[in-house]
């Protein structure tokens, strides 16, 4: 147990001291802080400072669709009205439009024969979408609105007339009513899978890359003679998991630092559970996490060791990370029935287990001995994948050069 | 007793038998050679001998018991494929691999700096690995593989890659541990450096020991049959039917006696014609041995 400290801890403070280290985890953030900055800061920009005129030959409706506009703007800012509006206005507007004095204007056409009016919009690019979306929802409600009014309703009585109805779902949990949230449930899932997907792309690919990298600059044999081939796998992946999950727990506080501003607020005053996590799930999505991370991180570190080059790393990355996928695909199915049997053995599969185990717990608490079973399933697999990987490793090396074959690697299990 | 005893240890890679039943005893404060062309086993010898493979067939024991991984606390072990972290700084290095050995951290950094003095590399010790030439690469190594003060040591190749200075400061720090009564073993393509360092051998040839014992042994083993004279007047006795592969300078010959030929005989002969200054059975050198073991080996 002491070698696997002491070689984690030297693998930990290799990588925490490096200046890649250093240099990732400060520029990903920042990164992120600038795409997320940028997008918003685009955004914002797109749809301000629009010139926009509104045309109609029913001046009640074009008046409407104007107050409409200007409630939905951030800063208001009122729309042009011209009506009612007449060919030459449009011929106008045309101009205006070519010569830049105008971005774009709305052409609303009330019909005698139609309740709803035809309604075009002209301006110089081709799909400006954001401003499209904006007038879409005001030409709707002002339609609405006018066809309400007709009927005899008064502009408070639609002022107070609901819009929109929240459905509230609830799930029954040992007999009592607690209240859940379907889309919100799966959060928890989806974040989950994502997590351990990148960081096993990222991160589980060290561990194989250091295997490598032993080889290659031979220092294995002397490790060897002092070092059990497991303690030495086993200290690589605690010492390197624990890179990668430092990088990661620094990536998120900073993260929640900057974007703390917004979602700091709900998180103070809802805690987790705005975004479907309960307590309880947390410790799950805790423990499910390290689990993946590491069974997939043991699977890399035999990849490692049976390969010669980093380069042949590299192809199997994606393929490592294949069973997670399989959540993803009958993530619908698991949740409606979380209690089917192949989702149960899927849960119980140790690839499968982080992913399938928490969308059940997030859909219907299974079995305490079902999870007991599972965890028990996943630490047993990674124990074995740190084994098969310290065997392929300890004889892999002593006869280095090509890459091994199945039958090789096989028979490379049975030797000492 | 002794410190190593390999008994008919076998290994095969692939249908390929590397070790033939190959026994070998190593006795306690001695320095052994291990000696054998290219391909011969030597490395895979040494690799069973520290656990790194296990024999197919046969027994290895240190320290007089059945091999133990814990054996390997007593062992320095000097791989021939050897390597270094290279991001990682010398000193940080050296105090890893002591504790990797057992020791504690503050003991490992006082052992590593005096190691460092007398190997003359004081000053690269806050550099990195892959700063530092190759030479200063091997020192590091070497330094690694004594840290723990291991009863045991064993390097393969020890001295490749070192200028003759860092291998004659080699040569006499294995010398000065011998003298503190270590076991040392290594292999090695140098004969000069097994006849000038090592009181017994061991000589494999495709997998198997074709020679082994003390080097006085294993030397009155092969006959002393070369002869140097060195002489004045008359050289008729060179014309004895004894003398065979001739070879003359002025006022010295060199020459081999045929099997069964009386040396003693010759130079009483010789001395009736001439006026001898040297007259020498000099004793076959390793390199010779080695040359008529494995070389005529092959011929025939």
């Amino acid at each position: 147990m002491r070698d696997v400290l002491l070689i984690a801890r030297r693998e930990y403070l290799e990588r925490v001291q490096s200046r890649a280290f250093l240099m990732m985890t400060i520029l990903f953030p920042v990164m992120i802080g600038l795409l997320i900055g940028g997008s918003l800061f685009a955004g914002k920009l797109s749809s301000l400072g629009k010139n926009i005129a509104i045309a109609s030959n029913d001046a009640v409706l074009a008046h409407q669709v104007a107050a409409e506009m200007e409630s939905a703007s951030t800063p208001a800012k009122a729309p042009e009205v011209v009506a009612p509006a007449s060919d030459a206005d449009r011929r106008a507007l045309n101009r205006r439009v070519e010569d830049k004095t105008l971005d774009g204007y709305l052409w609303l056409e009330k019909k005698a024969d139609s309740l709803v009016p035809e309604v075009n919009f002209v301006s110089r690019s081709a799909g400006d979408l954001f401003s499209a979306r904006g007038m879409q929802s005001a030409v709707d409600n002002a339609v609405e609105r006018e066809q309400f009014i007709k009927h005899g309703m008064s502009g408070a009585e639609i002022a107070d007339m609901p819009r929109h109805v929240d459905i509230q779902t609830w799930q029954i949990r040992q007999g009592r009513l607690v209240p859940s949230n379907s889309l919100k449930s799966f959060f928890g899932a989806y974040a989950m899978m994502f997590l351990i997907y990148f960081t096993v792309v990222f991160y589980g690919m060290n561990v194989a890359r250091s295997v490598v990298e032993e080889k290659t600059s031979r220092i294995f044999e002397v490790l060897l003679s002092t070092v059990e081939p497991q303690s030495l796998m086993a200290g690589k992946l605690l010492g390197v998991g624990a890179a990668g999950l430092t990088q990661m727990a620094i990536w998120l506080m900073l993260i929640s630092a900057i974007v703390g501003a917004s979602a700091g607020a709900s998180l103070r005053t809802e805690g987790l559970t705005a975004y479907g996590i309960h307590p309880q799930q947390l410790f799950f999505l805790i423990t499910y996490f390290l689990l993946g991370f590491f069974f997939y991180s043991a699977i890399a570190a035999a990849v490692g060791a049976s390969v010669s080059s980093e380069q042949e790393i590299q192809q199997f990355s994606m393929v490592i990370v294949g069973p997670l996928t399989i959540g993803m695909v009958l993530i619908t199915y698991i949740v409606s029935n979380p209690t089917a049997l192949p989702v149960v053995l899927l849960s119980l599969f140790p690839p499968c287990a982080p992913i399938v185990m928490l969308l059940r717990i997030s859909s219907q608490m299974p079995p305490a001995w079902q999870i007991a079973l599972s965890m028990i399933l996943m630490v047993l697999f990674i124990w074995g994948a740190v084994w098969v990987a310290s065997r392929i490793y300890r004889v892999g090396i002593l006869m280095y050069g090509k890459r091994a074959t199945l039958p090789e690697m096989l028979r490379w299990m049975r030797y000492s | 007793m002794p410190v190593v005893d390999l008994d008919r240890i076998s290994k095969s890679y692939s249908n390929k038998a590397a070790v033939r039943e190959l026994s070998l005893q190593i006795e306690p404060g001695t320095m052994f050679g291990l000696l054998g062309p290219n391909g011969a086993g030597k490395t895979s010898t040494i690799r069973m001998m520290v656990g790194m493979t296990l024999p197919d067939s046969g027994t290895v024991r240190l320290f007089d018991e059945p091999f133990r991984r814990d054996h390997l606390r007593r062992v320095g072990y000097l791989p021939e494929e050897r390597g270094l972290y290279k991001r990682m700084k010398v000193i940080d290095q050296l105090v890893f691999m002591g504790q990797l050995h057992g020791l504690n951290a503050a003991t490992a950094r006082t052992r590593a700096l005096e190691w460092c003095e007398r190997m003359e590399i004081a000053e690269s010790m806050d550099k990195k690995t892959q700063e530092l030439s190759k030479g200063m690469q091997q020192k590091i190594q070497f330094i690694a593989t004594l840290l723990h003060d291991p009863e045991l040591i064993i390097m393969d190749e020890p001295s490749s890659g070192l200028d003759p200075v860092n291998v004659s400061l080699l040569e006499q720090i294995l010398l000065e541990l011998r003298s503190k009564g270590r076991t040392i073993m290594f292999s090695t393509h140098r004969m000069d450096q097994v006849e000038k360092l090592c009181d017994a051998i061991c000589l494999v040839d495709q997998g198997r020991a074709v020679l082994e014992g003390t080097m006085r042994a294993v030397k009155s083993r092969y006959a002393r049959n070369k002869v140097v004279v060195e002489y004045a007047g008359d050289a008729s006795f060179l014309t004895d039917p004894s003398i065979t592969e001739l070879r003359e300078f002025p006022g010295r010959a060199e020459f081999k006696l045929r099997n069964g030929a009386d040396g003693q005989a010759l130079l009483h002969a010789a001395a009736r014609h001439a006026q001898i200054f040297k007259f020498e059975l000099v004793e076959p050198s390793l390199e010779e041995i080695f040359i008529r073991t494995v070389g005529g080996k092959t011929d025939a």
